[in-house]
């Protein structure tokens, strides 16, 4: 290799263990993301409160309130004689939905009738509406088949829908997420590192002297590209480590096929940061806009919510997405097992960005103004 | 002294839109002298520097430093010069000994011979005893007589020193010329800007400019004996009075 990039590359090395807050930075926060926000970003809904208007008054809807609140997902917060006052709890937050059960219940369902449970949820948080008032739905209903095959009535149950969930039986929220961390880390950690060293030098003046220097272009970029690379290889590595200790993920290897990806996206981002640098002359400007590009990296390429469910224009979007490949190897990767050859798109495109973004920041990095 | 020019301007022009920082400034520097560059604060001093020192290319005119020229060959006249900023611009999270490695290695000094060219360097400026220290803990006038090794480490044909002694005693600023003469002795060119006028006094030849032009240049005793007056001072303040720019 060339001798000036190894006595920049020392000096980037001594720099770092001189920070006091760098080398802090780089353990702590994979161990703390990995640790903490599995269990913090976890979408399921417990303990959501219940209030019940009773308009039977019998010893079925005296059951029905029992199912509800033996399940783990709801408390019963009261029972009404109103519908009005009901509501009136939910709307001072003593409660989050209303089941009306109406009057003659059970004398229409020993006849054999329809019956219709009235739900109403506060969809002020629409995701723990939606959710609660699905398993609320649930439990009413296996409660009216319970009834019915007790009464022997079963002519009536419908088809049954057998639902099988494939490699992620559980719907193991804490599976999807960890991947969909890693991530996170990398793009914090090899977007903000590099941009915040070149415009730091540049604030501080030290790339003047570098500038005067006969250092190639290629040769100063290289250098910060090599250092962050590893940085962010190491950050991978340890929260990938902790993944796979503390959550189990990638139970089918293809750690070749992660490391691959791994490394082409935290190229990516170093490139990126160091773009951004060259057109920033302060801190506040760079962090700003590397700011925006993550945002745009993480909403969008599949982390949080599924691509699928996008509008048809911001699916397109995700293309220009390089985060969005990684996601996908990611994903794939761990709980499928896939290899390259499944994923071989993904890492093309993930490698096509890596490079173009790099040529840019040694193209835009200007020794002279 | 030879009449080997080092340093070679004619017309360089610097604009920054509508605003021209240097206007069509000529001048020869010969190898081994010290050359004073004076002007005010804003007179265009540290952006004709700059320009000879490949870090930012003149809008116009012509310029050749060590033989290369300003637009076309910027690396080259890298690899022959050495420059001090006017801000301290080492870095202060390293240790004396690693800037002074670090720069040594990417001007191509042999690998093998760095570290006995540190030490060398360290004891003829006095510096030896902070060889290990951090950088941002020395005081300025350290950090000066620091930035001026590194500046001349490598060995440049002429090294450019942009107020080298900037907001430090007149003792430390004394000690600081001591060095700028020594290096002169060896053979090396001194281009230096200040706006101490004492210090003028120390160079062999000084130019003077004052809204981005230059408007004498000759030896300080030329110039004193030309306008009849005892010191450089009462000189600048005589030119510098027709001044439009300051900061």
């Amino acid at each position: 290799m060339n001798s000036a990039i190894i006595y920049l590359l020392v000096k980037e090395w001594k720099q770092f263990w001189a920070s006091s807050f760098l080398p802090k930075l780089v353990i702590l926060l994979p161990v703390l993301v990995m640790l903490l926000m599995p269990w913090v970003s976890n979408m399921e809904i417990r303990n959501m409160r219940i209030a019940i208007v009773d308009n039977d008054c019998s010893s079925l809807s005296e059951k029905l309130m029992q199912n509800v609140e033996a399940s783990e997902y709801f408390i019963i917060s009261g029972v009404h004689r109103t519908y009005d006052a009901a509501l009136a709890s939910l709307e001072d937050n003593d409660a989050d939905a209303v089941m009306v059960i109406p009057q003659g219940m059970e004398d229409d369902l020993m006849k054999g009738g329809q019956v219709s449970v009235h739900v109403a949820a506060n969809a002020v948080n629409s995701l723990k509406s939606g959710l609660g008032s699905g398993y609320l739905t649930n439990i009413i209903t296996s409660f009216g088949q319970e009834l019915q095959s007790s009464s022997g009535q079963d002519a009536s149950i419908p088809v049954e829908i057998d639902l099988q969930y494939r490699y992620n039986p559980y719907l193991d929220n804490v599976k999807f997420m960890v991947p969909g961390l890693m991530i996170i880390i990398v793009i914090l950690v090899c977007g903000f590192l590099p941009t915040m060293n070149i415009v730091g030098e540049k604030e501080k003046g030290t790339i003047e002297q570098i500038n005067v220097t006969p250092v190639k272009k290629r040769e100063f970029i290289f250098s910060k590209l090599i250092f962050y690379g590893f940085m962010g290889v190491f950050v991978f590595s340890l929260s990938f480590l902790l993944g796979k200790l503390v959550y189990g993920i990638a139970p089918y290897g293809g750690f070749g096929e992660i490391f691959v990806g791994a490394t082409l996206l935290i190229i990516f981002m170093s490139g990126l940061g160091l773009a951004v640098s060259n057109f920033s002359d302060s801190m506040q400007q760079a962090v700003f806009v590397m700011l925006f590009f993550m945002m745009l990296f993480m909403l969008m390429s599949g982390i949080f919510t599924p691509i699928g469910s996008m509008e048809k224009w911001a699916q397109a979007l995700t293309y220009a997405m390089p985060s969005r490949y990684f996601v996908d190897i990611m994903r794939c990767v761990c709980l499928k097992g896939s290899t390259f050859n499944d994923l071989w798109f993904n890492f093309m495109m993930l490698a096509i960005f890596a490079v173009f973004i790099n040529a840019v920041a040694i193209a835009t990095y200007k020794k002279q103004s | 002294m030879a009449d080997d020019k080092v340093i070679e301007v004619r017309n360089l022009t610097k604009k920054f839109g509508d605003f021209t920082a240097v206007d069509h400034v000529s001048f020869d520097v010969f190898q081994g002298e010290i050359f004073g560059f004076l002007g005010a604060n804003g007179a265009g001093k540290t952006t004709a520097m700059r320009m000879l020192c490949g870090l930012s290319i003149p809008t116009s005119g012509e310029g050749k430093v060590a033989g290369y020229d300003v637009y076309r060959q910027a690396e080259d006249i890298k690899r022959n010069i050495g420059y001090m900023s006017q801000r301290f611009s080492l870095y202060e999270d390293l240790r004396v000994y690693d800037n002074m490695k670090l720069f040594a290695g990417i001007y191509g000094v042999p690998r093998k011979e760095i570290p006995a060219r540190i030490d060398e360097m360290l004891q003829r400026l006095g510096l030896s005893e902070i060889k290990y220290k951090m950088v941002g803990e020395l005081p300025l006038g350290w950090k000066q007589r620091l930035a001026f090794s590194v500046a001349i480490l490598h060995r440049p044909r002429v090294i450019f020193l942009d107020e080298p002694t900037g907001g430090v005693d007149p003792s430390t600023r004394r000690q600081f010329w001591e060095m700028i003469y020594e290096a002169a002795d060896g053979g090396i060119t001194i281009f230096v800007t200040t706006h101490y006028m004492d210090e003028a006094e120390y160079c062999n030849r000084v130019s003077m400019m004052v809204d981005g032009k230059i408007v004498a240049l000759d030896s300080p005793k030329n110039l004193k004996a030309g306008y009849g007056l005892s010191s450089m001072s009462q000189v600048f303040d005589l030119i510098a009075r027709g001044a439009l720019r300051s900061e």
